[in-house]
């Protein structure tokens, strides 16, 4: 029995990052723009879901307000942000992350700093309740993605990625185009955030971190760039792997250090060895 | 009075702080050209290091030092030839190099939790306090305020007056053209990131020593040193130094508004700012098109 819930619980995890993993695609992948502040937006749609629904909002309302917060601050950030390049944009979604980590520490009114939020709502009583609703959230997410692939608006955003002067050429509103990219794909991102908030029951600052960045790259990019396919295959891959460390019977404390030091050595080698991953159809710009 | 001036010390100090990991950092990526944020864990490493060696082995003090520094060094250059190189012999974008130094990052620092634990660790040394103008200053601090400006020029002498610092500005500006007249441009990176991590093995140790070793202090080190260095400029020392003394004046004097908290955040809107309206720094040109 005990197996059996922590394979619901594995489940329930696989269901959530691949959220954020196909979502995190969208802007990745397809659009080309080195997106470092994914985590920022799962943090806010953690955070936003978590304050609203302890202040009686209904909790799947909560949730969506939560992408809704996400989408916000991912087009905020947008706004100013996708004209610079490659490292840059880079450097300055990275630092809008530590942004909100920092803000999340220090704004200890609302948000109760480095003590986190306990006593979160749970969305249903069971999690084997719980995994069927994250996973209907999940296939609706992959469904979405793949559409959004296929469409007009997807292939304009691959485009972009290719060549942004020739879009331009086109007639493209190539930044209309990279704001749409970025909100859509943050809203997943604030999506996944509140689902894990209600499932946890408890957050807190470190929810922003460097570790979770590392564990979505290494998903996205085994999976491959530009693949909504891919994005769910590598968070499958990427999350089962270490977990056989758990029963040989390393402590806890050995455990965590194990399974981020896995997931950086895992990215590495993909880099070097597979840059396209699994299904990638482009390498990282 | 004096708590102005204490807080204008503090910047100063803080910035010269700053200033050694941005040095190092910027040194890299002016020759190299590409963002090596793993430079934090090998400061991190270095710190460990130092203190494996004085406490934990209990060896003489300069010794530790010395041995703090080879092997910090050999570290750069260690992640240069198993991770860089094969990525650079791929063609692999500058992305791709940030996303890899990035995983360095939290390889190093999971490694450094796994091997001394997650706990706070210290360096003891004779640590007197002095008195300037009001405001209070350890020893360390000066030494701290006294290497980097002695670092600073040393890296200026090597960079402007050496055959290697020549030969390193020449792959910087023109890999191909350097190749041509017989550098070769790998062996640069390796001395490239010998010193440069040789700097961050300085920097280790002084703020191994100044402050507390925890295991992600790289990460919020090299926050602040690219900060530092994108105010100056990423692709000039000089230009890295100033903006981090910059930054650390910034930061402590504004901590007289807000609360000290805040102190991160007000690096981060600095750093916006800066990407978005000047991301060639203060003292850069041309902003290198990706």
């Amino acid at each position: 029995m005990a197996f059996i819930n922590y394979l619901i619980h594995l489940a329930i995890l696989v269901g959530i990052y691949s959220i954020l993993t196909v979502s995190l695609n969208l802007a990745v992948g397809f659009t080309g723009l080195l997106n470092l502040g994914h985590v920022g937006f799962f943090g806010i749609g953690a955070y936003a879901s978590a304050l609203l629904s302890m202040y009686g909002v209904p909790v799947w309302a909560s949730i969506i307000l939560g992408g809704f917060a996400g989408m916000v601050a991912g087009i905020l950030l947008a706004l100013p942000t996708t004209r610079l390049k490659g490292d840059y944009l880079a450097l300055a979604t990275l630092g809008f992350a530590f942004i909100m980590g920092s803000v999340a520490r220090n704004w200890t009114d609302v948000t109760r700093g480095a003590l986190g939020i306990p006593g979160i709502p749970k969305i249903v009583r069971g999690n084997t309740e719980f995994l069927v609703v994250v996973l209907i959230i999940a296939i609706i997410t992959y469904f979405i993605f793949w559409k959004i692939s296929r469409s007009r608006f997807g292939k304009t955003c691959e485009a972009i990625r290719d060549d942004e002067l020739a879009a331009k050429m086109l007639g493209k509103d190539t930044f209309m185009h990279k704001i749409a990219a970025l909100g859509i794909s943050a809203f997943f991102a604030g999506i996944g955030g509140a689902l894990f908030a209600h499932y946890i029951t408890f957050i807190d600052p470190s929810i922003f971190g460097l570790g979770d960045l590392i564990l979505l790259f290494s998903m996205l990019i085994v999976g491959g760039l530009a693949s909504v396919k891919g994005s769910a295959i590598g968070t499958i891959i990427i999350f089962l792997l270490p977990e056989p460390l758990r029963f040989i019977g390393f402590p806890s404390s050995i455990l965590g250090p194990m399974r981020e030091i896995i997931f950086a050595l895992i990215l590495l080698l993909i880099l070097i060895y597979r840059p396209k991953g699994i299904l990638g159809k482009v390498d990282l710009a | 009075m004096s708590i102005a001036t204490q807080l204008i010390l503090n910047g100063i100090i803080a910035g010269a702080i700053y200033a050694l990991v941005a040095s190092g950092f910027s040194l890299i990526y002016s020759v190299t050209k590409f963002m090596h944020f793993a430079h934090g864990a090998v400061l991190a490493l270095g710190a460990y290091l130092m203190y494996t060696f004085a406490v934990g082995i209990g060896l003489n003090f300069w010794l530790a030092i010395l041995l703090t520094l080879i092997c910090s060094s050999f570290a750069g250059v260690l992640m240069d030839w198993l991770v860089y190189r094969p990525l650079r012999k791929r063609k692999a974008s500058g992305a791709v190099l940030l996303i890899a130094s990035i995983a360095l990052m939290i390889l190093v620092n999971s490694l450094i939790l796994a091997f001394w634990g997650a706990d706070v660790k210290t360096v003891p040394v004779r640590n007197p306090v002095f008195d300037v103008l009001g405001a209070r200053v350890t020893l360390i601090q000066v030494i701290i305020i006294i290497v980097s400006v002695v670092l600073l020029l040393a890296l200026w002498f090597l960079m402007k007056r050496t055959k290697l610092g020549k030969a390193m500005r020449a792959v910087a500006d023109n890999k191909d053209v350097a190749m041509t007249v017989g550098i070769n441009p790998e062996r640069i990176y390796t001395y490239t990131f010998a010193i440069g991590s040789f700097l961050a093995g300085v920097a280790g140790i002084l703020i191994g020593i100044e402050q507390n070793l925890y295991p992600i202090m790289g990460l919020s080190l090299i926050i602040k040193g690219f900060t530092g260095a994108v105010i100056g400029s990423l692709a000039s020392v000089p230009g890295s130094v100033l903006g981090s003394l910059i930054l650390g004046l910034v930061e402590n004097i504004g901590i007289w508004w807000l609360p000290s908290g805040y102190k991160d955040a007000i690096a981060f809107v600095l750093l916006f700012i800066f990407l978005l309206f000047r991301p060639s720094g203060l003292l850069g040109v041309k902003v290198r098109e990706a």
